[in-house]
C-alpha cells in the first residue's frame, strides 16, 4: 500500500477506536449513575457521599475511553 | 499540543527535554510551595484565614486516609498531600490564559498535558507503595505462602507492578490533554460565550483528577502495607 492509503486506514482506524472506547466508557458511565441513583432513591440522606464516589467511579471509567483516545490521537498522526 | 523540544548530548547520546513543561512545572511547585509557605507562617491557635484553609485541606488529607487505611498512616501525608496539591495546581492552570505568550515552538498550558511527568510521578508512586510494602511485610510483599495459588498471585501481582503505574499515567495525562483539545476546538468552533461551559467541565475534571490520583495512590499503599490473616 502507498503511502495515501495507510494515512487514509489510520484515520479511519481512529474513528473506529474513539467510537468503540467510548461505549464502554459510555456503559460504565450509565451504571454508575443508575448505581447513585438507587442509593439516592433509597436513602436520600447520603446523596452527598454518595455522589463523591459516583464522581470518582466515573472518572475511573471515563479514563478507558481516554486511553483509547490517547490511540486515535497516535493513529491521526500516521 | 507540540512541545519545546531541547536536545543535547552527553558522551553522544541524544537526551531531550520538553523545556515548556519544565518552565510550568516549576511554576505549579512554586505556586504549591507558596502557599504552604503562607499558610504555616504566623501559626496561631485561633487561624487566620489562609491557615484556617491549610487545615481544611490537611483533615481532608487525613479523613481519606482514615477511611482507606487502616493503623498508621500519617506517614504517608506528605507524599499523598503534595502529589494532590501539585497535580490540582498543574491542572487548573491548563484553565488560564497562559497560551497567549508565545514561544519559540509549542505552548504554556498544564505541566500534565505531557506524559512524561504523569510517568515520572506514577514511577515514584510505584517506588514508594513498593517501598512501603517491602518495610511492612518484608519478602512476604512478594510471596505470601508457597502454595500454587501463592506463586499465580506473586506473579499477578508483579504484573500489577507495571499495569498500575501505566493506567496511573495514562489517566491523568489523558484527561488533560483531551480537556486542552476539547477546550480549543470548543473555541474554535462555537461563538462568544458557548465555550465557557465545557470550561467549566475541564475545572471540574480537575479536581476529579487530582482526587482520582490520590485516591489511587492510597488505594495502592493501602493494600501494601495491609496485614494479611
Amino acid at each position: 500500500m502507498d503511502t495515501t492509503t495507510i494515512s487514509q486506514m489510520a484515520h479511519l482506524g481512529a474513528g473506529i477506536a474513539i467510537g468503540f472506547g467510548a461505549v464502554g466508557a459510555g456503559l460504565g458511565i450509565g451504571f454508575a449513575t443508575k448505581g447513585l441513583m438507587d442509593a439516592v432513591s433509597r436513602q436520600p440522606e447520603v446523596a452527598g457521599k454518595a455522589f463523591g464516589f459516583f464522581l470518582l467511579g466515573a472518572a475511573l471509567s471515563e479514563a478507558c475511553a481516554l486511553y483509547a483516545f490517547v490511540i486515535a490521537f497516535m493513529l491521526l498522526g500516521k | 499540543m507540540e512541545h519545546w523540544v531541547y536536545t543535547f548530548y552527553i558522551n553522544g547520546h541524544a537526551v531531550s527535554v520538553n523545556l515548556d513543561t519544565i518552565f510550568t512545572m516549576w511554576f505549579a511547585m512554586g505556586v504549591v510551595i507558596a502557599f504552604a509557605i503562607l499558610a504555616t507562617r504566623n501559626l496561631s491557635l485561633i487561624p487566620n484565614k489562609i491557615q484556617a484553609l491549610g487545615e481544611s485541606i490537611m483533615k481532608f488529607f487525613y479523613g481519606t486516609l482514615d477511611t482507606m487505611i487502616e493503623g498508621k498512616n500519617r506517614e504517608h501525608v506528605p507524599l499523598v498531600a503534595s502529589l494532590f496539591l501539585f497535580i490540582l495546581t498543574a491542572n487548573l492552570m491548563g484553565q488560564l490564559p497562559l497560551r497567549i505568550i508565545h514561544l519559540k515552538q509549542g505552548e504554556i498550558a498544564s505541566p500534565t498535558n505531557d506524559i512524561n511527568l504523569t510517568a515520572a510521578m506514577a514511577v515514584i508512586v510505584l517506588l514508594y507503595y513498593v517501598f512501603m510494602g517491602i518495610k511492612a511485610k518484608g519478602a512476604k510483599f512478594f510471596i505470601h505462602d508457597f502454595s500454587f495459588t501463592g506463586i499465580v498471585m506473586a506473579l499477578v501481582e508483579v504484573l500489577e507492578m507495571f499495569t498500575r503505574p501505566l493506567s496511573l499515567a495514562i489517566r491523568l495525562f489523558a484527561n488533560i490533554f483531551a480537556g486542552e483539545i476539547l477546550v480549543s476546538i470548543a473555541l474554535g468552533s462555537m461563538a462568544y460565550f458557548l465555550p465557557l461551559p465545557i470550561m467549566l467541565f475541564e475545572i471540574l475534571v480537575a479536581f476529579i483528577q487530582a482526587t482520582v490520583f490520590m485516591m489511587l495512590t492510597i488505594a495502592y499503599i493501602g493494600s501494601a502495607v495491609k496485614e494479611e490473616h
